[in-house]
């Protein structure tokens, strides 16, 4: 039997370069193609933001295959309903690392899924297509958190990476309630800092 | 958590990243159905919280992973509507007089017409039929393929073991309590290249209902420990830990052993009570 090579009847290779054209696509083009049933645009959608999204479960869950699953769950989820993001919504990417973080955390905590987090919006000026604008960006938000006072990135540590409630990181560091309550606001405030 | 007609910020910060108790959080998300205000404030928060997520390293795929993907994706069907174009709607042209079927003589051809509807009727029942008996069939054949898929996985299980116990490329390490006696000892067998762990400890102090002991992977080059199983004593203060799961080629240099919640931790909460190396 001839191989595929040999064989001029045998269909073309599938180029990880999108045969669509869908490579330098924007995001929302992208979904657009998508929605139409392109899996060349969902394979370079794959490509374009797997590796993000593998990043982040996997900073939570400390487990490559368990990361894989939830990064696998996420992107097919968005190949079944590519309706679930709304580009009003905001940055794509956004979306996508909340919800691998939230899943993320699911699956460390073995619960059930908790919000429709399809659901929730960022807002417009958090659109980071651009790869320059979010490298600088992400380069300033790492420096705003490695500035953090240690109390507060712990606090955000604890309540971001491993998914615990503000009454078991006050368990946990032994300071009171209010006290965690507003080392995390404050963080998130310094990280508003950097973005506005 | 309101201060009258909004949602605390602090209270906001905690929604969004599912931190608060879960009386609390139905709370919020009740409020937040009708407060188009703390919506935006969310909307605010959780950019924040997507960049702390944006700034965690970025990791290479593991080998396959890409490929998995395009294999599952080509055997997933997209929702209903997504994929599929409407019909165009037929429009008449302007100016032109609409056609007009002839009348048809109900005799002799409207018998036949209604025959051929009674023959499609019976032949669609009898494919509806039979695509229930397959439909059938196929959910009982998908429970074997899953009650095999679990065999496979024990098989699997028992060879790693098996490689682990008698491999001689497997760590033996020792680990001891640091101070105080009795000495709580930990016995650990570790083959780097499968991830497979096998723990055994004895003499362990018993620990409160709220705490568990949690052993760590401390792999080589100062990366971050790895969560690898929770234990408890038993009445005699043995305990063992068996292929947790774990990532498959991390190079250990220790292993270590922390008291921590019962839910356990993804980090460790200091002090070490046992390790080695």
């Amino acid at each position: 039997m001839p191989d595929g090579l040999s064989n001029p009847n045998a269909p073309e290779p599938r180029s990880s370069n999108g045969t669509d054209g869908s490579t330098n696509m924007d995001d929302q083009a992208l979904l657009s193609a998508i929605q139409s049933g392109g899996q060349d645009a969902m394979s370079t959608f794959f490509d374009r933001y797997s590796k993000m999204v593998y990043s982040v479960a996997l900073r939570v869950l400390h487990d490559s295959s368990e990361a894989q699953d939830v990064m696998q769950e996420i992107f097919i989820q968005v190949w079944r309903n590519p309706r679930a993001y709304d580009a009003a919504r905001g940055s794509l990417a956004g979306w996508l690392v909340v919800v691998a973080r939230n899943r993320a955390i699911d699956q460390l905590r073995r619960r059930k899924p908790a919000d429709p987090v399809e659901l929730f919006t960022l807002p417009s000026s958090m659109n980071l297509a651009q790869e320059a604008e979010r490298s600088l960006l992400l380069e300033k938000i790492r420096k705003a958190m490695d500035g953090l006072p240690a109390e507060q990135r712990t606090a955000i540590e604890l309540a971001f990476f491993e998914g615990l409630s503000h009454s078991e990181i006050a368990e946990k560091t032994g300071d009171p309630l209010g006290t965690v309550k507003t080392r995390i606001r404050l963080a998130l405030m310094a990280i508003r800092k950097e973005r506005t | 958590m309101s201060n009258g007609q909004h949602i605390e910020q602090e209270d906001l910060a905690l929604y969004s990243m599912q931190a608060l108790a879960p009386a609390e959080s139905a709370a919020v998300r009740a409020h937040l159905d009708t407060c188009a205000t703390c919506r935006s404030v969310l909307a605010d928060m959780l950019a924040d919280v997507s960049l702390i997520a944006m700034t965690v390293p970025q990791q290479e795929l593991p080998e396959g992973a890409r490929q998995r993907f395009a294999a599952t994706m080509a055997k997933t069907q997209q929702l209903a509507g997504t994929a599929s174009k409407a019909a165009p709607k037929a429009v008449p042209v302007a100016g032109r007089p609409p056609i007009r079927h002839k009348h048809k003589h109900p005799s002799a051809l409207g018998w036949f017409e209604w025959a051929i509807t009674a023959a499609a009727l019976l032949v669609a029942c009898y494919l509806g039929y039979h695509d229930f008996e397959l439909q059938r069939e196929l959910d009982a054949n998908r429970e074997v393929i899953a009650q095999l898929s679990v065999q496979a996985a024990r098989a699997q299980d028992l060879q790693r073991l098996m490689d682990a116990l008698s491999s001689p490329q497997a760590r033996q390490v020792t680990l001891t309590e640091t101070r105080g006696t009795p000495q709580p000892v930990g016995h650990a067998t570790y083959l780097p290249k499968s991830g497979a762990l096998i723990f055994v400890a004895s003499n362990l102090r018993p620990l409160v209902q709220s705490k568990t002991y949690e052993l760590w992977l401390i792999p080589v080059g100062g990366k971050a420990p790895i969560p690898a199983g929770l234990f408890r004593p038993d009445a005699k203060g043995s305990a063992a830990v068996v292929l947790p799961p774990l990532p498959e080629g991390v190079d250990a240099k220790a292993f270590g052993v922390t008291v921590e919640a019962a839910q356990g931790a993804s980090t460790p909460t200091l002090p070490i009570v046992m390790s080695g190396q």
